[in-house]
């Protein structure tokens, strides 16, 4: 399985690797990008299984990222990992196709817990 | 040094989170990210005291929408290096580089800033976060309307919420 991480902070990256190798899910592959944008042209240039996606990111941000690629078809699962955890954030995401959303700060639990849903 | 000014003021300047809700988000964020056993410790310091670390890290992220606030985070350059190594899983001995301190130092305020957002009235955006080496500065139309003095591992770290007046 490949797992897309988009960020714009490499720390968040790293923590969220770190993380789904926690949560018991070390063994896929991992394609990062910086911003939405990056994740959309990496969505096609890759064809991973998963986004695991920012909200807030510079150039493109994670619900453009998601509406743009259902406007092209593209029916990739997509998890938003975001310090907005609300439940107006949730339904956004809900609304436009998000498989869940993770708030942090979060444990490997939650991890497990919303992979659990598109794996 | 983070000079910070802007707002409409006319929406959402009144209400603040509590100094309870404020720490509780920062033991949160801080706990998940370093682990259970790291203690934040709260410190006793006057109002208008400003952050009384030599070297310090700051980050600013702020709310619009139905609310309107400004949160920041500042710490101590003792405290920004090994919290940023811990996040990066750096060996022992290897230092954080400065621009990895901003991106941790950045991301602390994104995750203080977006549970602050969550518990205030919406809808409203968070912006990306700014980050310097320096002390935070505010304007003239900003007030504090909370402030979290705390310490780890002895070292200080603040976390401050700024309205419009």
């Amino acid at each position: 399985m490949k797992i897309l991480i988009a960020d714009d902070s490499r720390v968040m990256r790293q923590i969220v690797i770190r993380t789904l190798r926690q949560a018991g899910h070390g063994g896929h592959d991992i394609v990062e990008a910086e911003n939405g944008r990056e994740a959309l042209e990496k969505v096609q240039t890759e064809s991973p299984d998963l986004v695991l996606s920012d909200w807030n990111m510079p150039e493109m941000n994670g619900i453009d990222c998601l509406a743009a690629l259902r406007a092209s078809g593209s029916t990739v699962a997509f998890g938003f990992v975001t310090s907005e955890g609300s439940d107006e954030m949730r339904q956004r995401a809900e609304s436009a196709g998000a498989a869940f959303l993770i708030a942090k700060p979060f444990t490997p639990e939650a991890f497990d817990d919303a992979l659990r849903t598109v794996l | 040094m983070n000079v910070l000014t802007f707002f409409d003021t006319d929406a959402g300047a009144a209400e603040a989170p509590s100094v309870d809700d404020v720490q509780a988000v920062t033991e949160d964020v801080w706990l998940s990210l370093l682990g259970e056993q790291e203690v934040l410790v709260p410190r006793l310091v006057p109002p208008g005291t400003p952050f009384d670390a030599l070297g310090v890290w700051s980050a600013v992220a702020s709310i619009s929408g139905g609310w309107q606030g400004v949160v920041t985070i500042e710490l101590a350059d003792s405290v920004a290096r090994p919290v940023t190594a811990h996040m990066l899983d750096i060996p022992a001995g290897t230092d954080a580089t400065d621009s990895d301190v901003a991106d941790a130092v950045g991301e602390l305020v994104n995750m203080i800033g977006g549970n602050i957002k969550s518990l205030m009235p919406g809808p409203s955006a968070l912006s990306l976060p700014s980050v310097a080496a320096g002390r935070a500065v505010f304007a003239s139309d900003l007030v504090e309307a909370c402030r979290v003095d705390i310490s780890w591992r002895g070292e200080p770290v603040r976390v401050c919420i700024h309205v419009p007046h």
